[in-house]
This record gives structure tokens, C-alpha cells and sequence, in this order.
């Protein structure tokens, strides 16, 4: 049967008044769900963006460094070690350590995340680290991550604050994020620049020097083949490390985050009871319209439709309103994503499986409500209607 | 008025009131569940403090929760002894271990509570029992913590795993939970700390002062303060447990994540109840022009309005309420009560008014329609 009357639509847009509460009650549905997926997301996606800004195919860790809160070290020499394997380009060391920051306007201590390499290795494709390499090449000098959250001071290039107890320059700022393992914020520095801060300290600190490296680095051959370069390594050089290509290290952080938090269950739980309560008001708007053409639907039986076309009218009209309410709530939830990240400097990402996944729900959101409001049609028996 | 209006509005259609009351309940509970989790996530950061037996504790400025804490020298605490209304000072060895599950061959972070076994630091059961105690005095022997994760292996006594390097026994059990600071805890003595640690025992990571009975608080702390000097912070139990909340509240962005949660699920139930009271007037749009021709004045439908959204804010809070505290046990037990989310008189009460609240703003922007009805234009 060919449809020319779209009546779904007629049936929406008859009352303007109503059709704005509808699409604002499916908007704000979208919304919560996008909400909490995205607290979800972000909570997760913050924890690798670093490891994911490391420029490298192939990992290499400590053996019992399951996840990036233990702070074991290999051997340096591991790393040479597998430079003389074929396919393997470049090995770079990136040392890391926690430190205490002075706020330089409160004096308060924080502790951040410390990043130091070699200047000559491109262990972070941050612009801005690489244009600022001469600057840090100097003594007592480092670069401070522009997302550090507001604890750590103002960071202005110039700024002289302590670190570790000691003097350090700011020479600049980059951009990349807090995670919860980074305490409040990133510093980049020299590897020499490392040594100078963090070896002979106090009795309860951690002395380092170059011979142990946090996250080795390798940089392979166009071409080449990682994860048999990666089964390569693992079987021939000493069992103290743990060797992975980048996306399976990238992997293994994230499972981490998932099965020893609870942030996948809370906001799961909280996404799911968004979706149900865009159910709820898409059913109601969908139920008062067909309470109110009763007569009319009843009419269409009389006049020879069957139930599936009537089936159709509902469940178009709750698939339009699905369309229409995604559209503004997919809006605002993009400006909620803005404000949050802004404000918490947690990695907010919008991106397009995600908005569709969205979108998805949106709709079977709507088909199940328009099935439940549906009901009502079908039972409808024109006698009935017109005998009272 | 003797006909209850509102009342019989909203029961004139059975299933649409039923759909609305489940659009308020899902509102509030939306609601619960935030303010649920955060309040977990508050309770379990500083969670550790309500099981020590302490009233006033020491720690250095530059410490900003307990699982970050800087060491300050001993000297302070034996200071903070001679003051009067000072029963006992217990200085308290905090730090951070590699437990290996003995399973796995895993390592792990635990974190490690460390204290003479004379002092009664922890006020927990099965702790100061004549067997525990002698386990704390054995060499690297630890207690262990019953509501660790998995991830660590065995619990039971007598589990001999690698911390750190050395050979560590399992010689006791206890149930506190790590909160946010730790997968799991241990217990042990001060000599173990420092076999483990390698740090001195003069510095201190937590300084913790029991009053006698009787001993006010806050005076103490305040004469301590004055004694004192600045390489030490003085802070009650109510102080140190604000401090840590706060600070695990604003550096995990929960705080903000969840208000803006409550933030939203609120604009939900406005529009929700709005949709609802709309409906209805839009309904009855006649007989409250009706009204309006029979002498009543705007004030009165304007009243009937309100009152609808009012009984369908208690209506709808009830169950909400109630499905609440199912989710709250389903979600602590789904979590193994690692999330300790619990109903508590404030929260309950501080969220019927924001559902009343919320009920009142919808009744207000759709009320405007029946009070500007025309008679004439009806009829």
C-alpha cells in the first residue's frame, strides 16, 4: 500500500506546542545518555592518552609493571639490546617519576607526573616540546603540561618554581592531560635534567639515574612485521621484561582501568536508566497523540486499514521523534562535553562511532515505546469507538 | 475546596498517571543514583580515619590525603604528649608495597598501615587479640586485608608471597577496604615497615593523638596548634576526614561528574512533569474555562495546578525512593561492597525537596495557560 498522506508526520507536527515538549523530553533522554557515557569514556580514554602520544610501534616494561601505577624499571641495556635486532630502527628510554610541584602563587606542594628522554629521541610528537628542545637542553629547566589541572600554579613560560625540592624554569607550556595516575598535571624535562632532580635524594624517596628506564620505546623499519618482531624479542631476550606492540600495551593499561574500577559499572547502570527514562517520556508523548486520535484510528480501521498500517503510522512517528530529538540533544550534549572538559580537564571525546551508537539507542529507545503505545491502536475496535 | 480538584484530575486517567508517576520516580531515582555514588565515593575515601581510634591527628603541610602523605619528624609527637588531656600519641608509617600474588606471579600495589602493635591504632575487630598481636611481632609478617580485590591472590594465614623483595607471611586478617587510595591494605609493626620500606622510624607519616575521656577536641587541637611548630598541621578527625573527601572529590573530578548528573536528571523531571501537566490542562482546557466563566478566579486554578504537580511529586518520589534502595544494594553488591553506597536520612530528605522543587518549576511554566484561559474563546 503506497502512502501518500505522510500522516505520521501530520500527526506530530499538528500541535507545535506539543511536538516542541516531545522532541525537548527526547533531547534530554540523548543527553542523559550521552552525559554519562561520556564521563564513562572520558574516565577511560584520559588513563592512554599518554601512552597513546608515545611515539613508538613496540613497548617494552619492567616484568611486573601490569599497569602504569607500578613503578618498576628494567635495564637500560635491554633496550640495546633489541636495537641489534633486524627490523628494530630506534630504541628510545622515557623515564618517568611522581615529584612534588610548588605552586608558584600558594607555595602548596603537588605532586605531578615527570617525562624525561633524551631531546635528540622523538619519544612525544608535541610540537611544542620539539620546538622548546634547545631551551631544555639547559640545566634546571622544564615544560609543563597546559592541562595540569589549576592546583599546580600559574605556568606561564618564565615562571621559576621548585620541583623535587629544587629550582627548575618553566620554559614554555604543551598540551595533553591529567590521568589518575599523573597526580595533577605532566613536566617534560631532559634526561639529564632528570639525573640532576632525582638522584640522592632523602631516605623516603626513590633515587634514579639513567641505568633503569621506566617504558622503553622501539621505533621499527617501515614494513617490518611488529608482532612477530614483538614474539622475536619476547623469546630471545631475558625473561625480567614485558614486551608489547603499542596497541596491545594501549589495551592492557585500559583493561586495567576497567576491572579495577567501578567506572564501567556506574555509569553503565546510569546510561541504562537514561535510556529507560527516554522510554518513559517517549511513550507518553506517543500515548496522549494516540489517546487523542482514537477516533480518527478507529476511522481508518472502519475504513478497511489494517493493524500493520497503523502499526506503521506509531512506530514511524516514534522513529521521526527519535530523528528529530537527537538532533538538538546530540547539540547540547557536545557543549556539556566542552564545559566538562574545561572545567575538569578530563578528555571529553566526541567521535563519530560513539555519537552513532547514540543515535542507535535514540531510535530503539523510540521503537520500544512506539511497540508499548501501539497496543492501543491495534485493540481498537471501531464499533466501540463510535458506539459510545 | 471541598472537591479535591487536583486529585481527581490526575486519577481521571488511570495509565497516564501511572506513565507520569513513572516519569517522576525514574527522575528521582536518576537522581539517588548520583548523589549515591558520590556520596560512595566520598564515604570510601575517608573511610579509614572512622576506624582509628584517634581524636586528633598530626600530619605534615605537605601531606594531601592519606595516601600521599610527607614524613615529619617524631619529635612533634612526643611534644603533643606532654599536653594536658593527651592520653596517648600513636605515630602511624604509611607507605606503598609491591605485593606479589603468589598465584599469578603478578605484582601488585598494597598499601601498608604500620604502627607499634602496642599501640591500639585501628579500633576494628580481631585486631589486639592475643594472636594478632603475636603475629605483628614476628619479622615480616603482615595482616591482611579481607576485603582486598582478588587480584592479590590468597588471603588466608600463612600465605608466604615476595613484597618488595623480601619473604613476606600472611599471619592475620582484618576487614577494612583500600577506598580510593589502594586495591588492598596490610597491617604490621613498625620493624617490619622499616625492613620492607628502609625508611627511619623518626619520620612519621601520620601522627595520631588519643584524648582522655572527657577531653575536648577542639581545645586540644587548638593548644597543640599553639605549641607546635609549623612543620606540622593539627586537624580533629572531623577536619582530616573533610580534608580527604575533599580532596578525592575535586582531584577525581567526582564531584563535578555527579553534580552535573543531578543537574541533568533534574531538567528531566522538569520537562517530564511539565509534559505531563500540559497534557492534562490542554485536556481540560474547557472545564477550567468553565471554571473561570463560574465566578473562579485564576488563583484557584493556579492552585489546582500546583497541587496536581505536588501530589505527583510525592507520588513519584515514593517509588523512586523505593527502587533506590534495591539499585543501592544491587550496585554494592555488584561491587562487592567495594562501592559502600547507602540511603542516609539527609540525602533522602534533600532530594524530596529538590522532587518538589522540580514538581513546583513544571507546575509554574505550564500554569501559565490556564490562567490566561478566556472564557469567551472557548464557548
Amino acid at each position: 500500500m503506497k502512502m501518500r498522506t505522510p500522516l505520521a508526520w501530520f500527526n506530530l507536527t499538528y500541535k507545535r506546542q506539543r511536538l516542541l515538549t516531545a522532541l525537548a523530553g527526547v533531547s534530554f533522554a540523548v543527553v542523559l545518555m550521552f552525559i554519562f557515557k561520556g564521563f564513562e569514556n572520558a574516565l577511560y580514554d584520559s588513563q592512554v592518552q599518554l601512552l597513546k602520544a608515545l611515539n613508538g610501534d613496540i613497548v617494552m616494561v619492567n616484568r611486573i609493571k601490569t599497569s602504569m601505577f607500578i613503578p618498576e624499571k628494567f635495564a637500560r641495556r635491554r633496550l640495546y639490546q633489541a636495537e641489534a635486532f633486524k627490523g628494530v630502527e630506534a630504541a628510545y628510554p622515557l623515564y618517568t617519576t611522581t615529584a612534588d610541584w610548588k605552586n608558584p602563587d600558594t607555595k602548596k606542594i603537588r605532586p605531578l607526573r615527570v617525562l624525561a628522554f633524551n631531546l635528540n629521541d622523538p619519544v612525544l610528537l608535541i610540537p611544542e616540546i620539539f620546538a622548546q628542545r634547545s631551551a631544555l637542553e639547559m640545566p634546571r629547566t622544564a615544560i609543563i603540561d597546559a592541562k595540569s589541572r589549576p592546583e599546580i600554579g600559574s605556568l606561564t613560560a618564565g615562571t621559576i618554581t621548585e620541583v623535587a625540592k629544587q629550582q627548575v624554569r618553566l620554559v614554555g607550556t604543551f598540551s595533553l592531560g591529567t590521568d589518575f595516575t599523573s597526580g595533577n598535571g605532566n613536566v617534560v624535562m631532559s634526561d639529564q635534567n632528570f639525573v640532576r632532580y632525582f638522584s640522592n635524594l632523602g631516605p623516603d624517596d626513590d633515587d634514579r639515574n639513567l641505568n633503569t628506564v621506566d617504558i622503553g620505546l622501539l621505533k621499527v623499519s617501515p614494513g617490518a612485521d611488529v608482532p612477530a618482531l614483538v614474539q622475536a624479542l619476547t623469546q630471545q631476550l631475558p625473561i625480567d621484561i614485558l614486551i608489547y606492540s603499542k596497541e596491545d600495551f594501549v589495551n592492557k593499561e585500559l583493561d586495567y582501568w576497567k576491572k579495577n574500577t567501578n567506572i564501567g559499572f556506574i555509569f553503565s547502570l546510569l546510561t541504562i536508566m537514561g535510556f529507560l527514562v527516554g522510554v518513559i517520556i517517549v511513550y507518553q508523548i506517543l500515548y496522549t497523540d494516540v489517546s487523542e486520535h482514537w477516533a480518527e484510528y478507529a476511522t481508518l480501521k472502519a475504513m478497511g486499514y489494517s493493524n500493520f498500517f497503523l502499526l506503521k503510522v506509531v512506530i514511524q512517528q516514534a522513529v521521526l521523534m527519535g530523528l528529530l530529538g537527537f538532533i538538538p540533544g546530540f547539540l547540547i550534549s557536545f557543549g556539556l562535553y566542552q564545559v566538562t572538559a574545561d572545567a575538569t580537564g578530563l578528555l571529553m571525546q566526541m567521535t563519530p562511532p560513539r555519537a552513532f551508537n547514540t543515535l542507535v539507542a535514540t531510535l530503539i529507545m523510540c521503537l520500544i515505546s512506539g511497540a508499548i503505545a501501539v497496543r492501543k491502536v491495534q485493540s481498537t475496535d471501531p464499533a466501540e469507538v463510535f458506539g459510545t | 475546596m471541598r472537591v479535591p480538584l487536583a486529585w481527581l484530575n490526575l486519577v481521571h486517567e488511570k495509565s497516564r498517571l501511572v506513565v507520569a508517576l513513572a516519569g517522576v520516580a525514574f527522575a528521582v531515582l536518576l537522581v539517588f543514583m548520583n548523589l549515591g555514588f558520590l556520596g560512595a565515593l566520598a564515604k570510601s575515601a575517608s573511610m579509614f580515619y572512622q576506624y582509628m581510634d584517634a581524636d586528633v591527628f598530626l600530619v605534615s603541610p605537605q601531606s594531601l590525603e592519606i595516601s600521599s602523605t610527607k614524613a615529619f619528624p617524631r619529635d612533634r609527637l612526643y611534644q603533643a604528649a606532654g599536653i594536658k588531656g593527651v592520653q596517648r600519641v600513636m605515630p602511624l608509617y604509611l607507605g606503598y608495597l609491591q605485593w606479589r600474588n603468589p598465584q599469578t606471579r603478578d605484582s601488585r600495589a598494597v598499601f601498608m598501615f604500620a604502627f607499634n602493635p602496642q599501640d591500639p591504632v585501628f579500633s576494628l575487630p580481631g585486631l589486639g587479640t592475643p594472636a594478632t598481636l603475636a603475629a605483628l611481632d614476628r619479622p615480616d609478617t603482615v595482616l591482611f586485608d579481607l576485603l582486598s580485590r582478588p587480584e592479590y591472590g590468597p588471603k588466608t594465614i600463612g600465605t608466604k608471597t615476595e613484597v618488595d623483595r623480601r619473604t613476606v607471611t600472611i599471619g592475620g586478617q582484618y576487614e577494612l577496604g583500600g577506598g580510593f587510595a589502594a586495591d588492598a591494605t596490610v597491617i604490621g609493626s613498625d620493624q617490619n615497615f622499616l625492613r620492607l620500606l628502609k625508611i627511619p622510624l623518626n619520620l612519621v607519616n601520620m601522627g595520631l593523638i588519643k584524648l582522655e575521656p572527657g577531653a575536648d577536641a577542639q581545645k586540644v587541637a587548638a593548644e597543640l596548634r599553639q605549641i607546635l611548630p609549623k612543620d606540622v598541621v593539627v586537624r580533629t578527625k572531623a577536619e582530616i576526614i573533610e580534608n580527604d573527601r575533599s580532596y578525592w572529590i575535586s582531584s577525581t573530578s567526582t564531584g563535578f561528574i555527579f553534580g552535573m548528573g543531578v543537574a541533568v536528571s533534574c531538567v528531566v523531571g522538569v520537562v517530564i512533569v511539565y509534559q505531563i501537566l500540559y497534557t492534562d490542562i490542554s485536556d481540560h482546557m474547557k472545564q477550567y474555562a468553565t471554571l473561570k466563566a463560574m465566578g473562579y478566579r485564576s488563583g484557584y486554578l493556579f492552585n489546582v495546578v500546583v497541587q496536581e504537580a505536588m501530589i505527583l511529586s510525592v507520588l513519584g518520589y515514593i517509588p523512586g525512593f523505593l527502587s533506590a534502595l534495591g539499585l543501592y544494594a544491587f550496585a554494592a553488591n555488584a561491587t562487592n561492597n567495594a562501592l559502600p553506597i547507602a540511603m542516609d536520612l539527609q540525602r533522602a530528605v534533600a532530594v524530596f525537596i529538590l522532587t518538589v522543587a522540580m514538581c513546583v518549576i513544571s507546575a509554574l511554566i505550564s500554569v501559565r495557560k490556564v490562567v490566561t484561559a478566556e472564557p469567551v474563546e472557548l464557548f
